[in-house]
């Protein structure tokens, strides 16, 4: 198991350094001058010079990287050129947003895949079955700012019962909270409810053809303890892996949500650095986001792996 | 007499293709009932029939089948569940899923106990542990923390065993017990089966292809062929005076130290037919050396009232 | 054959979406960037010169969305067409030649760390923006599905019997590869690429939707979607018809990929 654990461990640390490599390369290839962009059309181009020089920028592109991964271990980010603050500190304050419609998101699709999930499975080829896996296709296949403009319309303006833009922090007001990541929140949702609900229901489907169903159906148990105590209990490896990764994906593919519904997220700062070509500012921002994500799935693949039993080694002696 | 288990005319089928074409038996109150037949003969399928555990896909008929006391036929789903997990334990062929691999023994083994007999987990425990001592093992305090796989296949029979005492039943259905078992362990185990049987007074249906191990063990037997019940009755009127020809050609079987040195071993030329069981004529045919004509259309029941000895032939 | 039922929909869904395209080639009822200010916010009518409406500029929608499907068929199939055979490539390389093996596919995990949308942008901001710069950064993002899935294909194949006799006897490695092993692999890979064009038009789409990925004068479905956003809460309709051909599109290729799935891999024992 520990050995499961180190080799785990070994890889994503590996794939990190691809990753920054990856991201600090491609985006450094592109063309046109950071100093000027930051001093402008009419700076001089001795001030241009002195500024490249002081931003380190005249060195070998080996050494840049290297100062950088180093900066990065002490989480220093560098500094924005569109905002001029630390990268760090416009991160940090971008990630409660983004959090928030991730999390609430991730366990509103958990709730409704593993609902209908199960009762796909266990009434299998029934009407809730295949209104189930119509739900699955459809949802794969309806860009979520598709249904994020049509929820705008509805819930925010015809109903008035929801804000459709904006963020109010927790600290601020709790029920504020609630409604401004609602409607992003369901919106996310619906876009991973379908491959869970595959997973779920898949997994579902092979755990009821186990022997064990056959023991608990003799031993005439009731219904929740058969098929949650027994049937689902056999089923979680998969989806609970899935569930990890899809968070780690989702809380690094908020970027449009985020546009439409105007919330300050990660994605929106991604988008505008983007725009604006702020290498730095996306450096650091992909950075932290694929960094986040490979640690998301490490600790999931971990976690699933200590819930299954098997793995616990036991002594045996004479029984 | 008291019946554990009447059985009339029971019919299986997946889709169109009968699998178990009218089969009958009873089982008397404290015996042990041997249920006879090569792989695919239906002895499986109508044991699951009898405790209402047939896969999804079939259908069935019967003209009675009464377990423990309770019609099976007209009783409801939910009260047929409550009898059986009350009244019948029931220890599969493969051990090795039926015990779920992600559950402590501990928390398998006491469930359907607190669910009929309303106690409490402490005293189911109390009563698992005692039914794991009485099973063989010298520890069960450990055994019910452990997980299934730490197990070994006869230790994980043995825990199914307990499992299925656990609410003192009136029947057990055992399936191919020591199949999978090596002869030391299988010798327990079936010796397990009979003092449970001559203490605790409770009927077993003991399934099984191994014939010279129902003769050793079992009151009363019956033979399947094929989906059919070609003979039964009391387990020394058949082997004494075996009246099917497949009857007597499983006994010739049974490997014994006796046979003479170079004396080819018996053997029964051709298969099990997967298909057309339900035809009027003797399923068994295509193979038995002593066919007749007549035995293509028709097959003769007999049914000896005295000693409760049954058979389908048309050979006297 | 029940499981068809998938297949034979997404067939359906991906010609409607075909002819369309075709069509645009031979038919557009309007020139689709023609504005013309006074039919401006027509609502969609059977009757009217314009079935699908107008949007804010007077351009008809229905020429928009036919024209748009040419640029969004032309980024998906060339996206993922590019990404497979680069990363067959790759794959192949990566399990027939030791030393490459763990430099590819380290870098390939690398990729697939990436949220595609993350990645996408990334690779957009150093590319150009249109048409070019999506085809290259969607298919980038492809190459380490499919090189990952040949790579391990390759390796399972490698043990069979028959490519051992076939090495023995003294067949090339590029005639092992093209005789042997391709045949061996195109189910999953077909399979993987219908799944993929899916894929592609919702990254597409979104980056075409922030305004990253194909530009006016060209259309776009997402273009569109973006472009209606402004209005939606007065004209409605405007999104409607973008959104629809994008769902009919990804749902079909998806259902394509899925039907195809259950045949050829699962033999129909799927638990579908």
């Amino acid at each position: 198991m520990l050995s499961y654990v180190l080799d785990r461990f070994k890889s994503s640390i590996v794939v990190l350094f691809v990753v920054s490599f990856i991201t600090f390369f491609v985006l450094m290839i592109i063309p046109g001058n950071p100093a000027q962009l930051i001093l402008g059309t009419d700076a001089t181009p001795e001030a241009i010079a002195e500024l490249h020089a002081a931003m380190g920028l005249d060195r070998p592109l080996y050494q840049q990287y290297l100062s950088w991964l180093l900066d990065l271990l002490k989480l220093d980010m560098g500094r924005s050129y569109v905002y001029g603050e630390s990268v760090t500190v416009l991160i940090a304050r971008s990630i409660p947003v983004t959090f928030s419609i991730s999390i609430f998101a991730m366990i509103l699709a958990v709730f409704i895949a593993f609902l209908f999930g199960m009762i796909s499975a266990i009434k299998k080829n029934s009407i809730a079955d295949y209104f189930s896996r119509s739900i699955m296709q459809l949802g794969a296949a309806i860009p979520s700012f598709w249904i994020g403009m049509v929820f705008i319309v509805y819930f925010g303006v015809k109903l008035k019962i929801l804000p459709v833009s904006g963020f109010v922090p927790i600290e601020q007001s709790f029920a504020g909270f609630v409604k401004s990541i609602t409607l992003p929140s369901v919106v996310l949702a619906i876009g991973e409810v379908g491959t869970l609900l595959r997973i779920i229901r898949s997994s579902m489907l092979d755990s009821l053809k186990q022997d064990y169903m056959d023991m608990a159906r003799v031993k005439g148990l009731s219904a929740g303890k058969i098929y949650i105590k027994y049937a689902l209990r056999g089923a979680l490896t998969a989806p609970l892996t899935i569930i990890g990764m899809q968070f780690a994906k989702l809380a690094g593919g908020t970027v449009v949500i985020e546009t439409i519904f105007a919330l300050p997220g990660l994605g929106r700062l991604v988008l505008t650095a983007v725009e604006h070509r702020d290498i730095v500012l996306l450096q650091g921002l992909v950075m932290f986001i694929t960094a986040m994500v490979i640690i998301i799935t490490l600790f999931v693949d971990i976690s699933v792996m200590f819930l299954n039993p098997r793995i616990k080694k036991f002594q045996q002696g004479e029984l | 007499m008291n019946e554990t288990v009447v059985l009339k005319a029971l019919n299986i089928k997946a889709g169109d293709n009968t699998l178990v074409n009218n089969a009958s038996l009873i089982i008397e109150e404290g015996e042990i009932f041997g249920l006879v037949g090569e792989s695919g003969s239906g002895k499986t399928l109508t044991a699951k029939a009898i405790i209402n555990l047939l896969p999804k896909g079939l259908s069935y008929s019967a003209d009675k089948i009464i377990t423990a006391g309770k019609n099976m036929l007209t009783a409801s789903t939910e009260e047929k569940s409550e009898h059986i997990g009350k009244n019948i334990g029931y220890i599969p062929q493969n051990t090795v899923f039926y015990l779920h691999p992600m559950i402590k023994i501990k928390n398998q083994i006491v469930d359907g106990y607190i669910h009929h007999m309303h106690k409490t987990k402490a005293e189911a425990l109390e009563k698992a542990e005692a039914l794991l001592y009485k099973v063989g093992f010298k520890h069960p305090k450990i055994v019910l923390n452990y997980y299934p796989w730490q197990l070994s296949g006869g230790m994980r029979q043995r825990c199914n065993i307990a499992m299925a005492l656990m609410n003192d039943p009136k029947l057990i259905i055992a399936d191919e017990p020591t199949t999978a078992l090596d002869s030391t362990v299988q010798r327990q185990v079936m010796n397990l089966f009979r003092t449970i049987n001559e203490e605790m007074k409770l009927s077993i249906l003991l399934i099984s292809h191994d014939l010279g191990l129902v003769k050793h063990y079992s009151h009363s037997l019956a033979v399947m062929y094929a989906g059919q019940i070609v003979e039964s009755g009391y387990t020394n009127t058949v082997f004494s005076n075996p009246k099917h020809p497949y009857t007597q050609l499983l006994i010739k079987i049974i490997p014994s130290l006796k046979i003479k040195k170079n004396e080819p071993l018996v053997e029964i030329p051709g298969f099990v037919p997967e298909k057309g069981r339900d035809i009027k004529g003797c399923v068994f045919f295509n193979r038995c050396s002593k066919a007749m004509d007549i035995c293509k259309d028709m097959v003769a029941e007999h049914i000896d009232d005295m000693q409760d000895h049954y058979y389908r032939c048309n050979l006297e | 054959m029940r499981k068809n039922v998938s297949l034979i929909l997404g067939i359906i869904l991906v010609l409607i979406i075909i002819a369309v395209w075709a069509l645009s080639f031979i038919y557009m009822p309007y020139p689709p960037n023609e504005m013309s200010i006074p039919s401006k916010f027509l609502k969609p009518d059977i009757d009217s010169e314009h079935i699908l409406g107008t949007d804010n500029f007077g351009r008809d929608i229905l020429s928009r969305i036919m024209y748009g499907s040419r640029n969004v068929l032309l980024v998906a199939i060339g996206s993922v067409t590019l990404g497979t055979l680069l990363g067959i490539f790759l794959g192949a390389v990566a399990a027939m030649k030791r030393f490459a093996d763990t430099i590819i596919m380290r870098i390939m995990d690398g990729l697939m760390a990436f949220p595609g949308i993350l990645l996408a942008m990334m690779l957009v901001t150093v590319l150009k923006r249109g048409i070019q710069g999506s085809i290259i950064a969607i298919s980038i993002f492809m190459v380490p599905v499919f090189s990952r899935l040949v790579y391990s294909m390759i390796l399972d194949t490698e043990t069979l019997l028959y490519i051992k006799a076939a090495k023995s006897y003294g067949s090339s490695r590029r005639q092992i590869f093209f005789r042997h092993y391709i045949p061996a692999m195109l189910p999953r890979l077909i399979t993987q690429f219908s799944s993929a064009i899916g894929s592609a038009v919702m990254i597409e789409t979104s980056l075409s939707f922030l305004g990253l990925g194909i530009q006016p004068p060209f259309a776009s479905w997402g273009l569109m979607l973006s472009e209606s956003r402004q209005f939606f809460l007065g004209y409605p309709y405007l999104a409607v018809a973008p959104g629809i051909a994008i769902i009919i599109t990804v749902l079909g290729f998806n259902l394509i990929g899925d039907g195809l799935n259950d045949i050829l891999i699962n033999r129909g024992n799927s638990n579908e």
